[in-house]
């Protein structure tokens, strides 16, 4: 591929592509991310949907929130299964509520650091409205206590999202 | 503690050749990305179905680890490697050779790097940086794939250094304790090429290779069955383009990465041949990325149907057949 036809202008996602260039060589180039520069709108679309529907079920009582994590982070059965140190089939029965609700607080704790969440997430979601998505900021402070998370909460100075 | 190794900072296209070659760089061995690729036989593919993925995935390089224990055999350099059970034992080898002034490669969850775009930040234990120097309570990362130099806290570094799951890092690490000054190329690239040949051709399992270039050609068509909704099949549809040109693979699944390693092979051998093989490269690249470019358009328009998908999964076997015949008659250039 010549350089040319590769570039792409995209700052926040930079990479290093190998092309052919004006002499003939082969060598590195850096450029912006293609499919980010044409296509991130469309992945945070369906992202967002994907956490509507996820959100509707877990409110419904269909899915646990272990269920909602694993999806929205795209992570294999096997390999949660393994970081969380349970078999696949205790990890599947963990998608249902009615076992999610016997889960030991040390288990909960272990989940909560794989997808690297409050502990409290694993109980409530905060969703900010979308027109103050940009100027509302959270600060999670950790404590000495594992289970107590001090969320603080307020108007962002710099109300430019930070994005990109 | 304070303490930042001048190390000089550089872009690459994959984080286990970037990182190695680096650290090679550092160590006063003059070596290019694309010849330790090909020196290593990083070249390969394979299509997976695995519980650790959460969906049918392919591979366009060697396994983790591959890169490096065939640059350190091929090219008579001798690693030191450590792994630690004891997170404090793996910081406290870590800070010590930083205080040393020895710049060392790490696995790592990906997960964790915060410096990366939220949108590429996904959980895979496969992911190497070089670590330069440490200030207070943050590491001082060389990560081949950011733009500048970066930091991380010491926490989150240890989250990272010893997450559990599917290929655990382990708090592993590695420096080259003694590289030569003089290296012959010449034999080490015979047998990248020749290994590359044999890893696409002849490894006899159904999913390696131009066999599992195949294989990802007849399960694409099932993918619809595999997935929630329309948007769920768009996404991995899609993903076929990030796998090939963002996952740190150089563009076209590290095709344009071999194409460059062979055009450098022709002048280390005086091999013409190997010239002409490296253009054809280039040219399945492009085609490679064709099909990049078709699965990221279909993707977005939600243009899923039978029709489309089976036209994809012809272009994927195409490619199959290009790349057949090329490491058969790569096979006879060397």
């Amino acid at each position: 591929m010549k350089e040319k036809d590769l570039y792409v202008d995209f700052k926040p996602q930079q990479a290093v592509y190998y092309v052919e260039k004006d002499d003939s060589t082969y060598g590195p180039i850096v450029s912006g991310s293609q499919i980010s520069h044409d296509y991130l709108e469309d992945y945070f679309f369906k992202k967002k949907n994907l956490e509507k529907q996820l959100r509707d079920q877990m409110a419904d009582n269909k899915i646990s929130p272990v269920y909602y994590y694993m999806t929205l982070y795209e992570m294999g059965i096997g390999d949660l299964a393994s970081r969380v140190r349970v078999s696949k089939r205790k990890l599947k029965k963990h998608f249902l509520p009615k076992y999610f609700e016997k889960l030991s607080i040390p288990l909960l704790k272990r989940y909560a650091a794989i997808f690297d969440i409050p502990l409290a997430s694993m109980f409530q979601l905060v969703i900010v409205k979308q027109e103050d998505q940009v100027r509302i900021e959270f600060d999670f402070m950790k404590t000495k206590n594992d289970c107590l998370i001090i969320t603080k909460t307020g108007i962002r100075k710099n109300e430019k999202s930070d994005r990109f | 503690m304070k303490k930042v190794i001048d190390f000089e900072h550089r872009m690459a296209a994959h984080c286990e050749t970037g990182t190695l070659t680096a650290l090679l760089n550092y160590n006063g061995l003059e070596i290019t990305e694309p010849l330790v690729f090909g020196i290593a036989n990083g070249i390969f593919f394979g299509y997976l179905e695995s519980s650790n993925f959460p969906f049918p995935t392919f591979i366009v390089r060697s396994r983790p680890g591959q890169i490096r224990e065939n640059i350190s055999k091929r090219l008579n350099i001798k690693l030191e490697k450590y792994w630690f059970k004891d997170p404090e034992k793996g910081e406290a080898k870590l800070d010590e050779l930083i205080n040393k002034g020895i710049p060392a490669a790490i696995q790592v969850d990906f997960f964790y790097m915060s410096y990366m775009p939220e949108w590429l930040r996904v959980n895979i234990n496969v992911h190497f940086i070089n670590i330069i120097g440490k200030k207070d309570n943050k590491y001082i990362i060389s990560d081949s794939y950011h733009p500048r130099i970066s930091e991380l806290d010491k926490d989150v570094m240890r989250k990272a250094r010893w997450a559990g799951g599917y290929m655990a890092p382990k708090g592993f690490l590695y420096y080259p304790v003694d590289v030569p000054e003089n290296v012959d190329f010449k034999q080490p690239v015979i047998k990248g090429i020749k290994r590359a040949c044999r890893n696409m051709l002849s490894i006899p399992v159904p999913f390696i290779g131009i066999k599992g270039i195949y294989k990802f050609a007849d399960k694409i068509k099932e993918w619809p069955s595999l997935v929630r909704d329309t948007e769920h099949l768009s996404h991995e549809i899609m993903k076929i383009n990030i796998l090939l040109e963002d996952q740190g693979t150089g563009g076209a699944g590290f095709r344009f990465m071999y194409a460059t390693f062979l055009q450098q092979a022709a002048g280390i051998l005086q091999n013409e041949k190997l010239d002409d093989m490296s253009k054809r490269m280039m040219e399945i690249g492009d085609k490679w990325r064709e099909i990049s470019y078709f699965a990221a358009k279909i993707g977005k328009n939600r243009d899923l149907g039978k029709e489309k998908l089976n036209e994809l999964s012809l272009l994927i076997k195409e490619r199959g057949d290009e790349e057949k015949e090329f490491f058969k008659d790569l096979r006879k250039t060397v």
